[in-house]
């Protein structure tokens, strides 16, 4: 999959001490189930289109489309060679709004559970509700998986991770946004079941 | 960009389903299909073509066949047939599939494809690329990553190959506007498809244009 590696681990193997053991196959390639991976300029590619995509919703894509090539260059290579100032110097960017509004214009996330079929969810959602109130992780939740959070006096099912940690559920998705997103700009969020130990 | 340019889920299926009652008029194969939850769905279409084999052929065979074949017509034919064609021209029969989904990030259709030999082995996307019209080939292999690339189907999971949309709205904002001005309705997935589809070998009879304009009064 052309998944963060953190976001697989919290999916599938969370519960896995680190390091994490994996098999690396080289044969049988199940070309119907998994992009494959040709080169390093489809990584490139793929990482671009998400995080024009994540623009698309913060800002109908002006941010985005503001930009040069060479930013889009300085992004992709900051974080290729891991060098976080490079980044950031151009994510900044993405992570702004207008000073008249109170967060970008719907939130990018997409929620995984492995218990469904369907890869994931993906939806427009405002990060501000009508009456100016910020949503929380909670608010999201309850609109667009509704499954994942245990009703008011019952038994806590599942838990809602993002980067290995499970935040408050009353953390303002805006908020939740402009720090915890991947460096695609989006939040991949994780419903997997609560461990019994 | 204006918020008329952009429309909604409830419209894509609307524009869908007046383009499949049509579809059905003249057996063009588009059919609507739902996710697990049917919460949302979208067009498929299948389609059979016959490339051109590399081999020469047998005297008397024509040396290009590149017949679309409607569905029914491919399945008709003995498998005997085209077990021969294979090895004296070495012509092969692909097998395309093309599905219509709304991407709400975009807030616009998004076409996606894929293509396999009949013994189930998927194309490559050099095969897709190489495959593309001619007129659209100079532009495709400046940029090939911004235009076809590989993605995950976001109901099936599948890997699928998409034509990005994020260039949607600068070709079809135009067709709207004209539309409003001589004040004749105008089908998005209609107009929409008619320019993407060709870029992978999916062709509208044009008889979809004159349903659409016909559709004039019809739109609630």
């Amino acid at each position: 999959m052309h998944y963060p590696i953190g976001l697989l681990f919290d999916l599938l193997a969370s519960s896995s001490a680190l390091p994490w053991n994996i098999t690396v196959h080289f044969k049988s390639f199940p070309e119907k189930d998994l992009l494959h991976c040709p080169s390093k300029d489809a990584i490139e590619a793929h990482f671009m289109s998400c995080v024009k995509e994540a623009d698309a919703l913060k800002h109908k894509s002006q941010v985005i489309n503001e930009m040069q090539k060479k930013d889009h260059k300085q992004l992709w290579m900051g974080l290729q060679n891991d060098r976080f100032d490079q980044f950031w110097a151009i994510n900044r960017k993405l992570m702004e709004y207008p000073a008249e509004e109170n967060g970008f214009r719907y939130i990018p996330f997409r929620i995984y559970q492995t218990t469904t079929e369907r890869p994931f969810i993906q939806k427009l959602f405002r990060p501000v509700a009508a009456d100016g109130q910020l949503h929380t992780l909670g608010d999201l939740l309850k609109e667009v998986c509704p499954s994942a959070i245990a009703p008011e006096d019952g038994e806590k099912k599942n838990q809602v991770m993002i980067h290995g940690i499970e935040p408050m559920l009353e953390t303002p998705l805006q908020w939740l946004s402009e720090h915890l997103s991947y460096p695609d700009n989006f939040l991949h969020i994780s419903i997997i079941p609560q461990p019994t130990d | 960009m204006e918020e008329d340019e952009f429309f909604g889920e409830k419209t894509f299926q609307h524009f869908c389903a007046e383009f499949i009652k049509h579809s059905q008029e003249i057996g063009d194969g588009w059919e609507w299909r739902t996710s697990k939850d049917c919460s949302e769905g979208y067009m498929c279409k299948i389609h059979f073509q016959i490339k051109p084999g590399m081999l020469m052929s047998p005297p008397g065979t024509s040396a290009h066949v590149q017949t679309c074949l409607p569905m029914e017509e491919a399945l008709e034919l003995p498998l005997d047939d085209f077990e021969k064609t294979e090895t004296t021209t070495g012509s092969k029969v692909i097998k395309y599939e093309y599905h219509v989904l709304y991407s709400c990030s975009y807030q616009v259709p998004v076409l996606y494809f894929r293509a396999s030999f009949l013994d189930g082995r998927p194309l490559a996307l050099k095969d897709i690329w190489e495959g593309t019209h001619e007129c659209y080939k100079t532009r495709l292999l400046q940029e090939p990553w911004d235009t076809i690339t590989q993605q995950e189907h976001p109901i099936l999971g599948q890997p699928f190959f998409v034509l990005h949309p994020c260039k949607t709205n600068e070709f079809m904002t135009p067709v709207l506007k004209n539309s409003r001005k001589i004040n004749r309705s105008v089908n998005y997935i209609t107009s929409w498809l008619s320019v993407v589809g060709p870029v992978v070998g999916l062709n509208l009879p044009l008889s979809y244009a004159r349903t659409a304009s016909q559709d004039e009064g019809n739109v609630n």
